[in-house]
């Protein structure tokens, strides 16, 4: 992969991961929907209960409602060739489902599709 | 804690080899900790505290300054023999689905192994051509994608079982973990695995994956794997 190859790669795994982000802050799923893949899958603890679905996040962001002050950072970005992990760090979660100031590690694995790179799964760590 | 002895001892490399002892040529005995340490292939520090809590037999000269230690290597081998329990043959299945139980006590090392036992189980089935002996792996609702000859593939991982049995033994395959990841109750691996075979496979095949776990039950899970079949 040269560098202009693996910047516009790069890019398109940013951009679907944004598309999350921003769908978080708005406490509306319809803006994160077009990056995830249609078979993606969701896994992790809500407190002591396992979640399970990508139908369960985005009924949460829905219900959850804005989280203006989220603090998204990317931590890495690890590409080969169809596939990516990227590893993203939130702090400052809020809403009428996460209350205030929680923090969040998430997993995402993206899958290069004609379309564009699509989270195929989302696992994370909810610091209760 | 006390070190468990059957699982280090079994593991030692004696450089003199097993036979019996030469005791009559001039290096029939160790003159020092550092070869006795090199003896056992251990290092200084370990063997000392084997001599203080396991009963390694280490003898003294006494001399006006400071004793000198020094050791017979018969009877170091003869220690080592009696506290090296059920010597039995390990086939490489076993040592792949096995790997040695070693005692950490460090949280993330104890995690670590967890989750490099979970990847052995995978590897296990992988190589003898067997799904249901790599179905402990992985979490009931996992699932897989990636690119097989350019079709995505997305959907159960009881595919991936079916893919394994179907394709047979893959003796040769030479899995290397490029990289383990652990987020308290998530975990990335990155295994990079070459020489893959079989009947589906081809022959000499590498393929990349990408394994998310999710500590479940006390245990780790794979819960999701993407891969990555390279060109030839």
């Amino acid at each position: 992969m040269t560098k202009s190859e693996y910047l516009t790669e790069y890019d398109g795994i940013v951009k679907s991961v944004q598309m999350y982000i921003d769908g978080s802050k708005q406490g509306k799923s319809e803006l994160m929907r077009p990056a995830f893949h249609p078979d993606a899958s969701f896994f992790g603890y809500a407190g002591d209960q396992l979640a399970i679905g990508t139908q369960f996040l985005f009924d949460w962001i829905d219900k959850n409602g804005p989280a203006p002050k989220i603090e998204p950072r990317v931590v890495s970005v690890d590409i080969l060739e169809s596939i990516a992990v990227v590893r993203l760090e939130v702090s400052g979660w809020s809403g009428n489902l996460a209350g205030s100031g929680v923090r969040m590690s998430d997993l995402f694995t993206l899958l290069k599709m004609p379309s564009g790179w699509k989270i195929i799964q989302k696992a994370f760590h909810w610091y209760a | 804690m006390r070190p468990q002895l059957s699982s280090v001892a079994s593991g030692i490399v004696f450089r003199g080899g097993f036979g019996m002892p030469a005791r009559n040529t001039p290096q029939k005995t160790l003159e020092s900790w550092k070869q006795i340490a090199a003896y056992l292939d251990r290092s200084e520090r370990t063997v000392r505290r084997w001599e203080a809590s396991e009963g390694l037999p280490v003898h003294r000269r006494e001399h006006d300054k400071q004793d000198t230690v020094f050791a017979y290597r018969h009877e170091i081998e003869a220690w080592s023999r009696l506290h090296t329990k059920c010597p039995r043959e390990i086939s490489t299945d076993e040592a792949e689905s096995l790997p040695p139980v070693k005692s950490a006590t460090n949280a993330y090392l104890i995690e670590h192994d967890a989750i490099t036992r979970t990847m052995h189980c995978y590897i296990a089935g992988a190589r003898a051509g067997d799904g249901d002996l790599m179905r402990p792996a992985f979490h009931p609702s996992a699932t897989i994608s990636g690119y097989c000859q350019g079709v995505e593939y997305s959907g159960s991982v009881e595919h991936v079982f079916q893919w394994v049995t179907k394709n047979g033994p893959a003796p040769n395959i030479n899995p290397r973990f490029a990289r383990i990841e652990i987020i308290e109750s998530v975990a990335v691996v990155h295994l990079e695995v070459q020489r893959w075979s079989g009947k589906l496979a081809g022959a000499n095949a590498r393929a990349s994956d990408v394994f998310t776990l999710l500590k479940w039950n006390g245990e780790w899970k794979i819960t999701h794997k993407l891969f990555h079949w390279h060109d030839q």
